[in-house]
């Protein structure tokens, strides 16, 4: 019983929090209808061999806007987040059905360049991932892929990419040393730096800060304040509050389901589906 | 106990809860628990030790059987007598039997006297049947092991003897009983029709019979062959005798040397000058070549055959000692040449005597030191002082264990001596090593000969190479299809197709390599000399075909191509490469007529190439087998365990399949692929059973790939069984297989360090 009611207080206070977000920043209310769309979902299922993943999924995704995914694991999320640069293709025995149009253009087309596609949709991993090389030639490693082999010109998209990704000062010194020297947060900048080189339309992050300590966190969520400028953003999301925070507008998927979608604000201060308000509210399960 | 102190709390605080077993019972089982991690640790421990121990102890076995190689030879003295039997008459010659039991002296009263070696009592004389009122004007002795002598007379005639010793064994105790034999007939032998007293006399018995060569009083070289024949039913002695006058030798003559096998004979004469006679036709018999061989100024004071007479040894005033022999040149003229130059001795050389049954010589010098020296290995083993005056005579036994030495004072010394492995140096394994008859200095690896004269020749060059040759293009075969094959399996195939795959090919490592050795050495060998077109046309013709039908897939329509399953694209691959095998075998004779005039074996012979049917290529093939698995094996774990997150970055960073291959995959598995490729080197430097049945094992020295090569181990394997245990060779043998242990620990430590740093490196991912 004790048990029991530490943990409803704790959501509470989740859920105070969560609200508690809007209050000091001055958000507008977005729609959808007002925005650029820059990719869109048609009816997409998926299955691994008999088991459906995601059932019937639509959306519209905004260009230069974030889009937050959440739900409980094994919604669907991740997955589907991976259906935006075919990374599912790498799966045995997975299969779509359905479209996503990349500008009006179905990813999915025979006729479509998988290694072109995933230039232009880049994607960040739960962990931080670089190559065991250099931080110089992990950035210039997606740039030399196309063919780029002037110095000058990579010297100039290192710098540019990681000072995008706000990392330049903290290693313009020691940019030929392994790229494994940086602590974990770096490494995810780095390797957000390296998806920015090669100038992509979407980056993908899929649980960016799950491994890394509140302070990298907080570095690497300002960057997505920032990316968006001029990037339009997809992320999955264990934690709500990042979600509330990063993102303009918020998925809530649940069994393979989107249960609902909106501006985030709304779906987190006015939910429509009583499941999304149990969810946010820490009520699920 | 602290046991107590940690269970207490627990109890009080939640004493009716709990369902473990009590405190007590826990701190029992605890105990326990202790106990047995304790044993499990130590026994993992002594486990581990002991591996390394045994290792260890085969680093010392082997170190064990080469380090008596190591040890130097060494003389101490045993008795010291005055010179046996009459000391009026100078000794001319001394010498031990095979037992070391007795000595014998022969005097220039032409009288043999043998004694015991131990103290010098007498045990038989016996006086030479020279003839009355004929004097005893010189001395020769042929090779030690013939236990020949003869002695010029002053009436022309030679009279020539052998010592030898008869066994007996009354009351089951050795006796032996000394004699002389007089192969010629114990009347004197003509060798100067004129009756001239000989004052130079040389004699060698040699497989044509036994040959005498003369100087006498007035100068003029002499030189008889003589064949003697036993009648069986008789006994009679039948001798036949030819005469030969060769060109009379410039200077004074000081000593005659001629040679077994009847074909040179040498001339010293006393301004240090040597010169070569041409006698293998005596009638055209001429002086060939003359060198100086002491310094100017300087006179040859002792000079004597080593065994084989092929090599001279010459010993100056100066105390210098070289070896000679003929060395023939581009024009097929043989010249005297200066082979090695050995220790000098402070004092003028006084005597040389030869080993009766290796290339080792003991010179004694005017100042009482007795120098040991090894032409082969071209050592200097011992150098002592064992007496106060000049050494006049040394007598060495056929065992090389003891030996007679003395002096100027009449002093005889029987010197205990321990001499067993001086053809061994770092010169003689490693370096180019002049060997006697041969033009030059070479690398050769002959251990023994038909003969007892015979050099052998130890150099570990031929072997070493031969193993890394037949280790290189085995590697050749091997790497390349090993790591593709690696790179595929873990990279592209579909996982269940793995799963069958890799385990099958760890399996190939299973087969016995003697299996492998026989089909190369049986079948393979064979089919490859009578296919080579095939060989040649599958090696530019498979991987182009493979290329071809990988595009032509490629370009198939989606609705053929779906009919194959993901990641089992290989399997298009297995018709292409019957059909392209088939097709090169069938047209093989086609282009054999067409292109090599019907026999392409036949055609490289022409054009230059030398063809053994045993090669490298077959080598390569057969071992390359063996080396597949282990390669593979490991560089496909390295490949298949670069993190997927990596391989998936570089996918999402828009690299295709094969960029994400080059430039991730293969830079991340590299360590492991060259411990891998290490690792397959090891295997194939200590491989034995392949080689031994597949290459020929002959000892040369060259990278042709159709020839083949003698390894380390297969040298180890073919000879250790028909070598004497605690020989030379014997110990040689093991110091090469330190040699192969130290080759593959190498190579293996390497490949094992750079996987820790492997390891190491990839630890954080």
């Amino acid at each position: 019983m004790d048990g029991m009611t530490t943990m409803t207080e704790q959501n509470t206070m989740t859920h105070g929090v969560t609200a508690g977000l809007f209050e000091n920043t001055e958000r507008k209310r977005l729609r959808l209808a007002d925005e650029t769309i820059a990719l869109e979902v048609q009816d997409l299922n998926l299955y691994y061999g008999e088991a459906q993943a995601l059932k019937r999924i639509s959306m519209k995704v905004a260009a230069k806007r974030v889009t937050a995914f959440i739900g409980p694991s094994g919604c669907g999320k991740s997955t589907l987040l991976r259906c935006f640069n075919r990374m599912n293709d790498l799966v045995d025995a997975c299969r779509i059905e359905g479209k996503i149009l990349l500008e009006g253009e179905d990813i999915y087309d025979r006729k479509v360049d998988v290694a072109e596609l995933r230039r232009r949709v880049g994607m960040v991993f739960q962990k931080p991932n670089p190559f065991p090389k250099s931080i110089y030639e992990n950035v210039a490693y997606g740039l030399r892929l196309q063919g780029v082999r002037d110095r000058k010109v990579l010297d100039e998209v290192v710098e540019r990419s990681l000072r995008g990704a706000a990392l330049w000062d903290e290693v313009k010194d020691r940019l030929h040393q392994n790229a494994f020297g940086l602590s974990g947060g770096q490494q995810q900048r780095l390797v957000i730096a390296r998806s920015i080189a090669i100038e992509p339309e979407v980056i993908l992050l899929d649980e960016p800060a799950s491994a890394l300590d509140p302070i990298s966190t907080a570095k690497i969520e300002e960057l997505i304040y920032e990316l968006k400028e001029d990037y339009t953003i997809l992320i999955v999301t264990h934690n709500m509050q990042q979600a509330a925070r990063v993102s303009d507008y918020t998925a809530y998927m649940y069994l393979g389901e989107m249960i609902e979608y909106g501006d985030t604000m709304t779906l987190f201060t006015n939910p429509r589906k009583k499941a999304t308000e149990d969810y946010i509210t820490g009520r699920y399960g | 106990m602290t046991d107590a102190s940690i269970t207490a709390p627990g109890k009080d605080s939640r004493p009716s809860a709990t369902l473990l077993p009590s405190g007590e019972k826990r701190a029992r089982l605890r105990k326990w628990r202790y106990f047995k991690d304790g044993v499990s640790r130590y026994g993992v421990g002594a486990g581990g030790i002991g591996v390394v121990f045994a290792l260890g102890l085969i680093f010392v076995y082997l170190f064990y059987e080469v380090f008596p190689l190591l040890v130097p030879a060494d003389v101490s003295v045993e008795t010291r007598y005055t010179v046996p039997g009459d000391r009026e008459a100078d000794t001319l010659f001394l010498t031990l039997e095979r037992y070391q039991e007795l000595g014998v002296r022969f005097s220039s009263q032409g009288v043999a006297t043998f004694f015991q070696a131990d103290d010098g009592h007498i045990r038989r004389q016996i006086a030479l049947p020279i003839p009355e009122g004929v004097a005893i004007t010189s001395f020769a002795h042929g090779e030690a092991r013939q236990r020949l002598v003869a002695y010029g007379l002053s009436d022309g005639r030679a009279i020539v003897g052998r010592h030898a010793y008869d066994l007996s064994y009354p009351d089951d105790v050795r006796y032996i009983t000394p004699k002389v034999e007089f192969p010629l007939g114990e009347a004197p032998v003509v060798v100067d029709p004129q009756g001239s007293a000989i004052i130079q006399i040389a004699i060698q018995e040699g497989p044509q019979g036994f040959v005498l060569a003369a100087l006498t009083e007035d100068n003029r070289l002499l030189m008889s062959r003589v064949r003697s024949t036993t009648n069986l039913f008789t006994g009679a002695v039948d001798i036949r005798r030819d005469a030969f006058q060769l060109p009379s030798p410039p200077g004074n003559t000081r000593q005659i040397l001629v040679s077994g096998d009847h074909r040179s004979l040498f001339v010293a004469d006393d301004l240090g000058q040597l010169h070569y006679y041409d006698i293998s036709t005596p009638t055209q018999a001429r002086r060939v070549d003359s060198g100086q061989v002491v310094p100017e100024g300087h006179q040859i004071t002792a000079m004597d055959f080593l065994v084989g007479t092929l090599s001279i040894i010459v010993g100056g005033s100066d105390g210098s000692v070289s070896q000679w022999f003929l060395v023939r040149d581009d024009r097929n003229q043989h010249h005297l040449t200066r082979v090695r130059e050995f220790q000098s001795h402070a004092a003028p050389i006084t005597v040389i005597t030869p080993e009766l049954a290796r290339k080792g010589f003991y010179v004694g010098d005017a100042s009482g030191v007795l120098g040991i020296h090894y032409a082969t290995s071209h050592r200097t083993l011992l150098k002592r002082q064992v007496t106060d005056g000049p050494i006049r005579d040394i007598g060495l036994s056929p065992v090389n264990q003891a030996m007679l030495v003395r002096d100027d004072a009449d002093n005889m010394l029987l010197l205990d001596l321990r001499n067993p492995h001086p053809q061994v140096s770092w010169q003689a394994l490693w370096s180019r090593v002049w060997y006697e008859g041969r033009s030059q200095p070479e690398f050769i690896w002959q251990s023994s000969g038909a003969t007892d004269d015979f050099e052998p020749k130890f150099s570990l060059i031929p072997v070493t190479l031969g193993t890394l040759k037949a280790a290189f293009f085995a590697m050749l075969f091997a790497t390349p299809l090993a790591i593709m094959g690696a790179i595929y399996t873990a990279y592209f195939m579909q996982r269940h197709l793995r799963t069958v795959v890799k385990p099958t090919v760890e399996i190939m490592e299973a087969l016995p390599t003697v299996i492998l050795g026989f089909l190369a050495g049986l079948w393979l060998a064979p089919f490859i000399e009578s296919h080579l077109p095939a060989v040649f046309s599958i090696l530019i013709l498979m991987p182009l075909a493979m290329l071809v039908a990988g595009f032509a897939w490629t370009r198939m329509p989606m609705s053929v191509r779906q009919y194959v399953p993901l990641g089992m694209e290989i399997l298009i691959l297995v018709p292409v490469i019957l059909l392209v095998g088939w097709l090169s075998i069938a047209a093989s004779p086609l282009m054999e007529v067409l292109f090599f005039g019907g026999s392409m074996r036949q055609w490289l012979t022409e054009v230059g190439i030398t063809y053994d049917q045993r090669n490298a290529l077959v080598v390569g093939i057969a071992m390359g087998f063996a080396v597949i698995p282990t390669i593979f094996s490991i560089a496909e774990d390295a490949v298949f365990n670069v993190p997927k997150h990596l391989t998936q970055g570089s996918l999402a960073l828009g690299a295709t399949p094969w960029q994400t291959v080059v430039g991730v995959v293969l830079p991340t598995a590299s360590p492991g692929i060259f411990a891998a490729v290490m690792m397959g080197f090891g295997r194939a430097v200590g491989e034995t059973m392949i080689v031994l049945m597949a290459t020929g094992n002959s000892p040369v020295i060259n990278f042709n790939i159709f020839e083949g090569m003698r390894t380390l181990s297969a040298n180890i394997a073919v000879e250790l069984t028909e070598t004497a245990v605690g020989s030379t060779h014997y110990r040689i043998l093991f110091f090469s297989a330190l040699v192969l242990l130290i080759l593959t620990f190498v190579v293996n430590t390497a490949a094992e360090i750079i996987r820790q740093r492997l390891r190491q490196r990839y630890s954080n991912l």
